[in-house]
């Protein structure tokens, strides 16, 4: 059985720190396509998330979740709504501070939000994949050049020069997947990229990242979704309900999990 | 004489308190009342009962006058209003139109704005004829170069206000009668005989109708503002159609940085302004998806009191800011997730577009020199 263990291979300047000692999830299962000694790409132990209502009264949202992923590999996030995923992204990419718990995710990293008209900020394609490069030193040929290999990733090259207004959301959504992949960051957070997409939309999205990922090597990416279709392309899975992780493990095994639970569960219904 | 009083159906009152008819209030007939659950809506109204009123039961039961057809069966036209938003077209004013490429395209961005500049000061500082010939060039242009649907929706917006403009500033100039205005005292108290007609035609009033009347002065104040109003408009929807916000950020930076030297923040402006570009359509996005949210509602307009429409639109507008300031957070968000930490030097500005100066726009800068020499000349020449 693979145990997480928490605090090994990273580096603890880089935690928070932990008010609640690690607790292993409901479910583990052997990943087949890793080792221990693999190096870790996002890790979070022990992570708590609650807001306080404006009576005063405290909800938790993520209660004592762990996860690790290696490097290199797509993973993916599943439940259901509202179970706390995105949650979990945000406090992976930083967006969120933790109540409790620790965080080590490999640096740079990127996000990319659920609606792609939040996350494109500029008005043409060219200029918003562009627009993540501002904070490293490039040349203006670097830039070119990286934007461009970003948008062959994405199958975008066509329309740099059009306007994002002008764009589906499938074609929004490679933009700002090409502005992620645009940036050589290490470790990719994708928030339900196929919310609004449709099927082949949904499809070519995620063999585009599936893609980049084949051909960098070192990219790491972990994918929210709750459709279950989108496994087959994952080289592992975590599981979530009710703001915790029940199971963490390669794709199949996961898969196998959640056929037997709405087997069960559809059972239960007609029994 | 007699009078014959006749019903009117039209019109419709705000909801008055659910008491019974009083003594004092002997017409008011309760018509109908309004069901809350039978008309749920997008935002959330307080339908209340409203009553109709009639001006006074008639004895015979003819058909309402022919004048009581003209009264609105709503006040705002509610429905045609919001129809009308939802399904105006998906591109916002000024936005860019890559297909078919024309000259215009191919120019320099720094050109444009210079040729922008221009046209911004002469239209103010030459004579009437000139004005009126940069309008007619400005409208040639735009068809000549743009899609036929995309210069239709721009040049009727900028005629109509432009054409307001004059109508209102023609007239409205000189509208004070002339014995307030008139300094010289008039013949009458003087003694002295009239002044006479111009032997060359002169006459300052062009056209007078009733108590309207159009001078000479209010044809100059109307001239110069409505051409104002539309080169400035046509020029810039002109510019933006046939620029990417990329290369008018270009062309914005080339001219202002030297201003740098100066300490103007430079990188604050350009960020701003891309920006500001993509947000433009965001703004329309939200405007046409909310009113298509309460068109898809099928509120039962009619069934609505005055009070309740103005709550409608009221709730509308304020969805809008709503989710504009909404997209605006998210957006912030997600600089600051894409590594802008709100140092414009810091965080540089890659503007990829290499435009460069070629025989066009040479031409075009040759053009722009003999129409500003046209302008310096036209008050001496005509």
């Amino acid at each position: 059985m693979w145990q997480l263990e928490c605090h090994k291979m990273i580096y603890p300047s880089k935690l928070i720190h932990a008010s609640k000692p690690f607790v292993p999830p409901v479910h583990s299962i052997p990943l087949t396509r890793t080792n221990v000694t693999e190096e870790i790409s996002i890790e979070g132990c022990n992570l708590s998330f609650s807001v306080a209502t404006k009576q005063g009264k405290t909800i938790p949202i993520l209660k004592d979740c762990s996860l690790r992923i290696p490097s290199g590999q797509f993973w993916m996030l599943l439940g259901p709504n509202g179970c706390g995923k995105s949650t979990l992204l945000k406090i992976l990419a930083g967006l969120l501070n933790p109540t409790n718990g620790t965080v080590y995710v490999k640096r740079p990293r990127s996000f990319v939000f659920q609606n792609p008209d939040h996350q494109v900020v500029m008005p043409t394609v060219e200029a918003d994949v562009a627009f993540g490069l501002g904070k490293f030193n490039l040349t203006r040929d670097e830039v070119k050049s990286r934007v461009s290999k970003a948008a062959n990733a994405v199958s975008m090259s066509k329309y740099l020069q059009r306007s994002v207004q002008t764009l589906s959301g499938g074609q929004k959504q490679r933009v700002a997947i090409a502005g992620a992949l645009a940036e050589a960051c290490k470790v990719l957070l994708l928030d339900e990229l196929t919310t609004f997409l449709d099927e082949s939309d949904q499809v070519g999205v995620i063999k585009a990242v599936r893609n980049s990922l084949d051909s960098s090597g070192e990219v790491t990416a972990l994918w929210v979704t709750h459709r279950l279709e989108e496994l087959e392309y994952a080289d592992g899975a975590v599981y979530m309900e009710n703001g915790r992780v029940v199971m963490h493990g390669d794709a199949a095994s996961i898969m196998d999990f959640i056929k037997t639970r709405q087997s069960a569960y559809i059972k239960e219904i007609n029994s | 004489m007699s009078f014959t009083h006749r019903s009117i159906a039209t019109v419709t009152f705000p909801y008055f308190p659910l008491n019974p008819p009083t003594p004092k209030t002997p017409n008011f007939t309760p018509l109908r009342s309004f069901n809350n659950n039978n008309n749920k809506t997008l935002i959330s109204v307080n339908p209340k009962s409203s009553f109709r009123i009639r001006a006074s039961a008639a004895s015979d039961n003819s058909q309402p006058p022919w004048w009581a057809n003209l009264l609105p069966a709503q006040a705002l036209g509610s429905d045609k209003v919001l129809r009308l938003i939802s399904g105006a077209t998906a591109s916002p004013i000024g936005q860019y139109v890559s297909e078919p490429v024309t000259f215009l395209h191919s120019l320099d961005p720094r050109v444009k704005l210079v040729w922008l500049l221009a046209l911004v000061v002469l239209p103010a500082r030459s004579h009437i004829i000139l004005r009126f010939g940069l309008v007619v060039y400005l409208a040639i242009l735009s068809i000549w170069v743009l899609p036929r649907h995309a210069w239709m929706d721009q040049l009727g917006r900028v005629s109509l206000i432009s054409g307001l403009l004059f109508i209102m500033l023609g007239l409205g100039a000189d509208g004070a009668p002339a014995l307030v205005q008139l300094r010289t005292p008039p013949p009458a108290i003087t003694g002295l005989s009239n002044l006479p007609a111009s032997l060359a035609g002169y006459s300052y009033l062009i056209f007078k109708l009733g108590p309207i009347q159009f001078t000479r002065k209010g044809l100059s104040v109307a001239s110069t503002a409505a051409c104002l109003t539309f080169t400035v408009f046509q020029s810039a929807s002109l510019c933006l159609t046939t620029t990417t916000p990329e290369e008018l950020a270009f062309a914005l930076r080339w001219f202002m940085l030297p201003l740098t030297n100066l300490g103007v923040p430079v990188a604050e402006v350009i960020l701003t302004l891309m920006l500001s570009l993509r947000f433009i359509s965001l703004v329309f996005d939200e405007v046409r998806n909310v009113a298509l949210g309460i068109v898809s509602r099928r509120i039962d307009w009619q069934q609505l009191t005055m009070v309740e429409t103005i709550d409608v639109f009221f709730a509308y507008f304020r969805r809008i800011f709503k989710n504009i300031f909404s997209h605006a957070e998210q957006i912030s968000q997600a600089m600051i997730a894409r590594g802008f930490r709100g140092d414009c030097n810091t965080h540089k500005m890659y503007l990829l577009s290499d435009p460069s100066i070629g025989i066009a726009d040479v031409v075009s800068l040759l053009c722009l020199a003999g129409i500003i020499g046209a302008a310096v000349w036209s008050d001496f020449l005509i």
